[in-house]
């Protein structure tokens, strides 16, 4: 047997340190999914018990309040209160009642951390609300928010359609042999039947497990597989691709076949896109400032321009996700002038425009069409309008997407706004044109900054923009 | 039995402690009194006219909202002193530290200048703009609040347009436009979704 060279064992235990050191940084969450919201919060680790902090996890249910004096916190939530100190395990509720944590309480930089095995007990004694945690996969479930899901194979062709009662945006990994489908926003959980074999010519077997922060479903398939997304996000169906057209295409064409298909839900195997020719775009997404103009100044490093691509990229992938062609006016932190937007977005074909925003002040989601003349009677789109009124004859068709964009806010349990602004470039768009401005929901502005909830807002956006595609197209 | 060298050290260190403590209140006070902005003397601005009621359009951050609130003030005859008076109102509301829409420190409003009864510029001052915050929905209310306060002031206003040390600017602080003629009307009609 050869011996390893001393260097080489070196290197190796380095790399395997610093692999560890990695995994080791990687901060562990507990997913909480409430009738209201989801949210992650992050998990500390004292003496190897898990904690988790009572801000973080009872801040999104309601009225919070905490307050120190030494070494106790008094926390007031929604009219309940509990006393607690540092390093004891009992603790004080408002009806007097003494109850005991699994480990310490914890105190650390202001802030309370009580043990994650005791988070159905104090929302229960706390906040009165019933949760069930299920601990391996961290994932938290407020009141009755967990939701199941049905399989049904079905033939000729052969396909698989999971159908859930709430709208799902898993992400879809498809593999060799597999297709993988990630919920990672959904409070998704067993049906009862966690491994299937259908013995189909196609799907072979099903396996449905909650992993850590989530839940995933996996089809063994037999041949390539896409993954589509239905009904609103309701249903998803996992089926072959379909083979190629006999047809022989012109030498140096893009390929006829691949071109006629539908766009899969996030499907590499399927769809090579670099062959296909570009569809037309249903939406522009303007990452609004860029380059050297900022927009609003969060924090040193939180930029107005920064939340507002990182916002697009996320709506871009929501909509793509759901087969809806996109295109961004800026995919870098580039300077653009608002008539080279409103020119992108005319010279596109998209049928809306949607600009988008952030700020500090207020709370929830603002939409908002252009402060623009009506059009005057017989005037159309046709008609030759200044520059700074050419938004004019399309004022309809943006109310009409501002007032749905601002209704699927609204369901996502965000506070929305809609109202008319004279805001650059939407007065000069020719197509149906609204501005999106997402403020944070709590006090603090680093919470646009937060990728959970950018991914709120994207979802709500996409469904909205989803919903609103047959209504535009056809107006078109 | 405690030395009297070491009573006069505990004493003298309680005395100190004391002092320490005076000091340290007085500056405290001395340092509330210097945060205080200065603007709220601007409602007692001397000017010529008899008082009247001045409806100022009071915007609030939290709730998106713009609100009429009435108080007595004076009203010059003159219509650009009216409407100058009732802006530099307006922006001192905003200055005082308990607003729930605060502007800054500095800003305010150097003349309101009307081309006719219907048309009227007003100039600003370049800490208006420089110090305002930036955001479509905190610079819609600024703008909104100042046309809706002066047309209510000066009924027979159509249109409003804003300059910055007296040249044209093309947004409040990044957001909204104020290049052009804002419609008086319009933005009544749309601020009826802002109460």
């Amino acid at each position: 047997m050869s011996k390893v060279h001393p260097i080489c064992a070196r290197i190796t235990t380095l790399l395997l340190l610093l692999l560890a050191v990695g995994f080791a940084a990687e901060p562990r969450r507990i997913s909480v999914y409430t009738p209201q919201a989801n949210f992650q919060v992050d998990i500390l680790v004292r003496d190897g018990v898990d904690y988790v902090g009572l801000t973080d996890l009872l801040e999104p249910l309601g009225k919070l309040e905490s307050r120190i004096a030494g070494s106790k916190l008094t926390l007031l939530f929604n009219g309940g209160s509990a006393d607690f100190q540092n390093g004891k395990r009992q603790y004080r509720t408002s009806a007097n009642t003494k109850l005991e944590l699994p480990s310490n309480f914890l105190l650390v930089d202001g802030r309370g951390y009580i043990p994650a095995a005791s988070i159905t007990q104090i929302l229960l004694h706390i906040a009165d609300l019933s949760a069930e945690f299920h601990a391996a996969p961290r994932r938290l479930f407020v009141g009755a928010t967990q939701f199941r899901y049905s399989a049904e194979l079905r033939h000729t062709p052969s396909r698989l359609v999971l159908t859930f009662p709430l709208p799902v945006h898993p992400t879809s990994v498809i593999e060799k042999g597999r297709v993988r489908l990630l919920f990672r926003r959904e409070p998704v959980v067993s049906n009862g039947a966690d491994s299937v074999a259908y013995g189909d010519p196609f799907l072979l077997s099903t396996t449905f497990a909650e992993v850590p922060e989530g839940a995933e479903f996996v089809a063994s398939v037999s041949q390539a597989a896409t993954v589509s997304i239905g009904d609103g996000g309701r249903t998803v169906t996992i089926s072959a691709v379909a083979p190629p057209l006999p047809a022989t295409p012109p030498a140096g064409s893009p390929s006829a076949s691949l071109a006629s298909q539908p766009h899969p839900a996030a499907s590499p195997a399927a769809s090579p896109q670099s062959q296909a020719p570009r569809p037309r775009p249903f939406v522009i997404l303007d990452a609004a400032h860029g380059g050297s103009e900022t927009g609003a100044v969060f924090s040193p490093t939180l930029l107005e321009k920064t939340v507002n691509l990182a916002l697009a990229r996320r709506v871009q992938k929501e909509l793509e996700a759901r087969g809806i062609p996109v295109v961004l006016t800026r995919v870098a932190d580039s300077l653009l002038t608002w008539d080279q937007r409103a020119i992108s977005a005319n010279t596109s074909h998209a049928s809306l425009y949607v600009a988008l925003h952030a700020s500090s002040s207020g709370h929830g989601v603002r939409v908002y069409t252009a402060m623009v003349a009506p059009p005057q009677p017989g005037q159309s789109n046709r008609s030759f309008l200044p520059w700074e009124l050419a938004q004019s004859p399309y004022l309809d068709k943006s109310g009409i997407a501002a007032s749905m964009l601002a209704a699927e806010c609204a369901s996502e349990g965000l506070p929305v706004r809609s109202s008319s602004v004279p805001l650059h470039p939407l007065n000069s768009v020719t197509l149906a044109a609204v501005a999106v401005e997402v403020a944070p929901l709590g006090a603090s502005a680093n919470e646009l900054g937060s990728p959970e909830y950018q991914q709120k807002i994207a979802t709500a956006l996409a469904s909205a923009i989803a919903s609103l595609r047959g209504k535009l197209e056809a107006a078109q | 039995m405690i030395s009297r060298k070491l009573q006069y050290v505990v004493a003298a260190l309680v005395l100190a402690i004391l002092a320490m403590g005076f000091y340290l209140v007085h500056l405290k006070r001395k340092a509330e009194f210097l945060a205080t902005p200065p603007a709220t003397q601007a409602l007692t601005a001397p000017v010529n006219g008899p008082a009247g009621g001045m409806t100022l359009y009071l915007a609030s951050d939290e709730d998106d909202s713009l609100r009429p609130s009435t108080i007595s003030a004076a009203a010059p005859s003159d219509p650009g002193e009216r409407g100058r008076l009732t802006l530099h109102t307006l922006i001192a509301r905003y200055q005082q530290k308990d607003s729930a829409h605060l502007l800054g420190a500095a800003a305010d409003v150097h003349d309101v200048y009307l081309l006719d009864p219907a048309s009227a510029v007003v100039n600003l001052n370049a800490a208006f703009a420089d110090s305002h915050r930036s955001g479509v929905e905190v610079e819609q209310l600024t703008v909104f609040s100042m046309v809706l306060t002066l047309k209510a002031q000066l009924p027979q206003l159509t249109r409003v347009r804003f300059l910055v040390e007296g040249k044209t600017r093309d947004t409040l602080a990044g957001h909204v436009d104020i290049a052009g003629w804002l419609d008086a009307a319009m933005v009544a009609e749309v601020a009826k979704d802002l109460k």
